[in-house]
């Protein structure tokens, strides 16, 4: 579940029978960088169904991949990102040093 | 599954019916050499790992369609704890 942030919503006014009553959100979903910096977002932007109404500017959290469309199971619906959870408080705190690799540089030799 | 270093917490108030009582982490995704690999990831802990803790993730929903039910959307779940890798994440090569 990768973390997003709300920037809208999608209507479809020809649909699949299967995603009937299926409200679509646009997401853009939250880089490490950009989460750290307090700014986030910076992912490529993606449509995701969901079923908790977040607004827009909030961020949720949502599934990807066959599991999303999950919650209709046992129908089968084609969806493949998923609103799971809206986020209440985040507390986001990765090491300020990046762990290095601590490889040997190799002198430039003078031709 | 991967290796994956816990980086924060998240509360969640409103979310799919299935994933309450869950404790929300956040990970970061190791590469060989210690740093970090794409996105930050939500997983759900059921086993208290803590801030800073290197965790082992399965990308497989049986884990939490275990602890849940059958419709859960959610697939990363921490797997265990990690006691040590070697070669350590960082190491020099």
């Amino acid at each position: 579940m990768r973390l997003g942030v709300v920037r809208g919503t999608v209507v479809l006014s020809h649909a699949l029978p299967t995603l009937a009553g299926v409200r679509l959100v646009i997401l853009e979903p939250v880089t490490a960088e950009r989460l750290a910096a307090g700014n986030p977002g910076g992912g490529k932007c993606l449509i995701a169904a969901d079923q908790l109404g977040p607004g827009i500017g909030q961020m949720v959290g949502f599934a990807e991949g066959r599991t999303a469309a999950s919650p209709w199971y046992p129908n089968d619906i084609p969806v493949d990102a998923y609103c799971c959870l809206i986020v209440e408080n985040l507390d986001y705190t990765p090491p300020k040093v990046a762990a290095k690799p601590n490889v040997r540089k190799t002198k430039k030799v003078r031709q | 599954m991967y290796l994956a270093r816990i980086d924060g917490t998240l509360t969640s108030t409103i979310k799919h019916e299935t994933l309450g009582g869950f404790r929300f982490l956040i990970a970061q995704r190791l590469e060989g050499d210690g740093s970090g690999s794409g996105e930050p990831q939500v997983v759900i802990d059921m086993i208290g790992a803590r801030v800073g803790s290197l965790v082992l993730v399965t990308t497989d929903n049986e884990a939490v369609r275990k602890a849940s039910k059958n419709t859960t959307p959610v697939r990363l779940a921490v797997m265990g704890i990690v006691d040590s890798v070697y070669p350590e994440p960082g190491a020099a090569a």
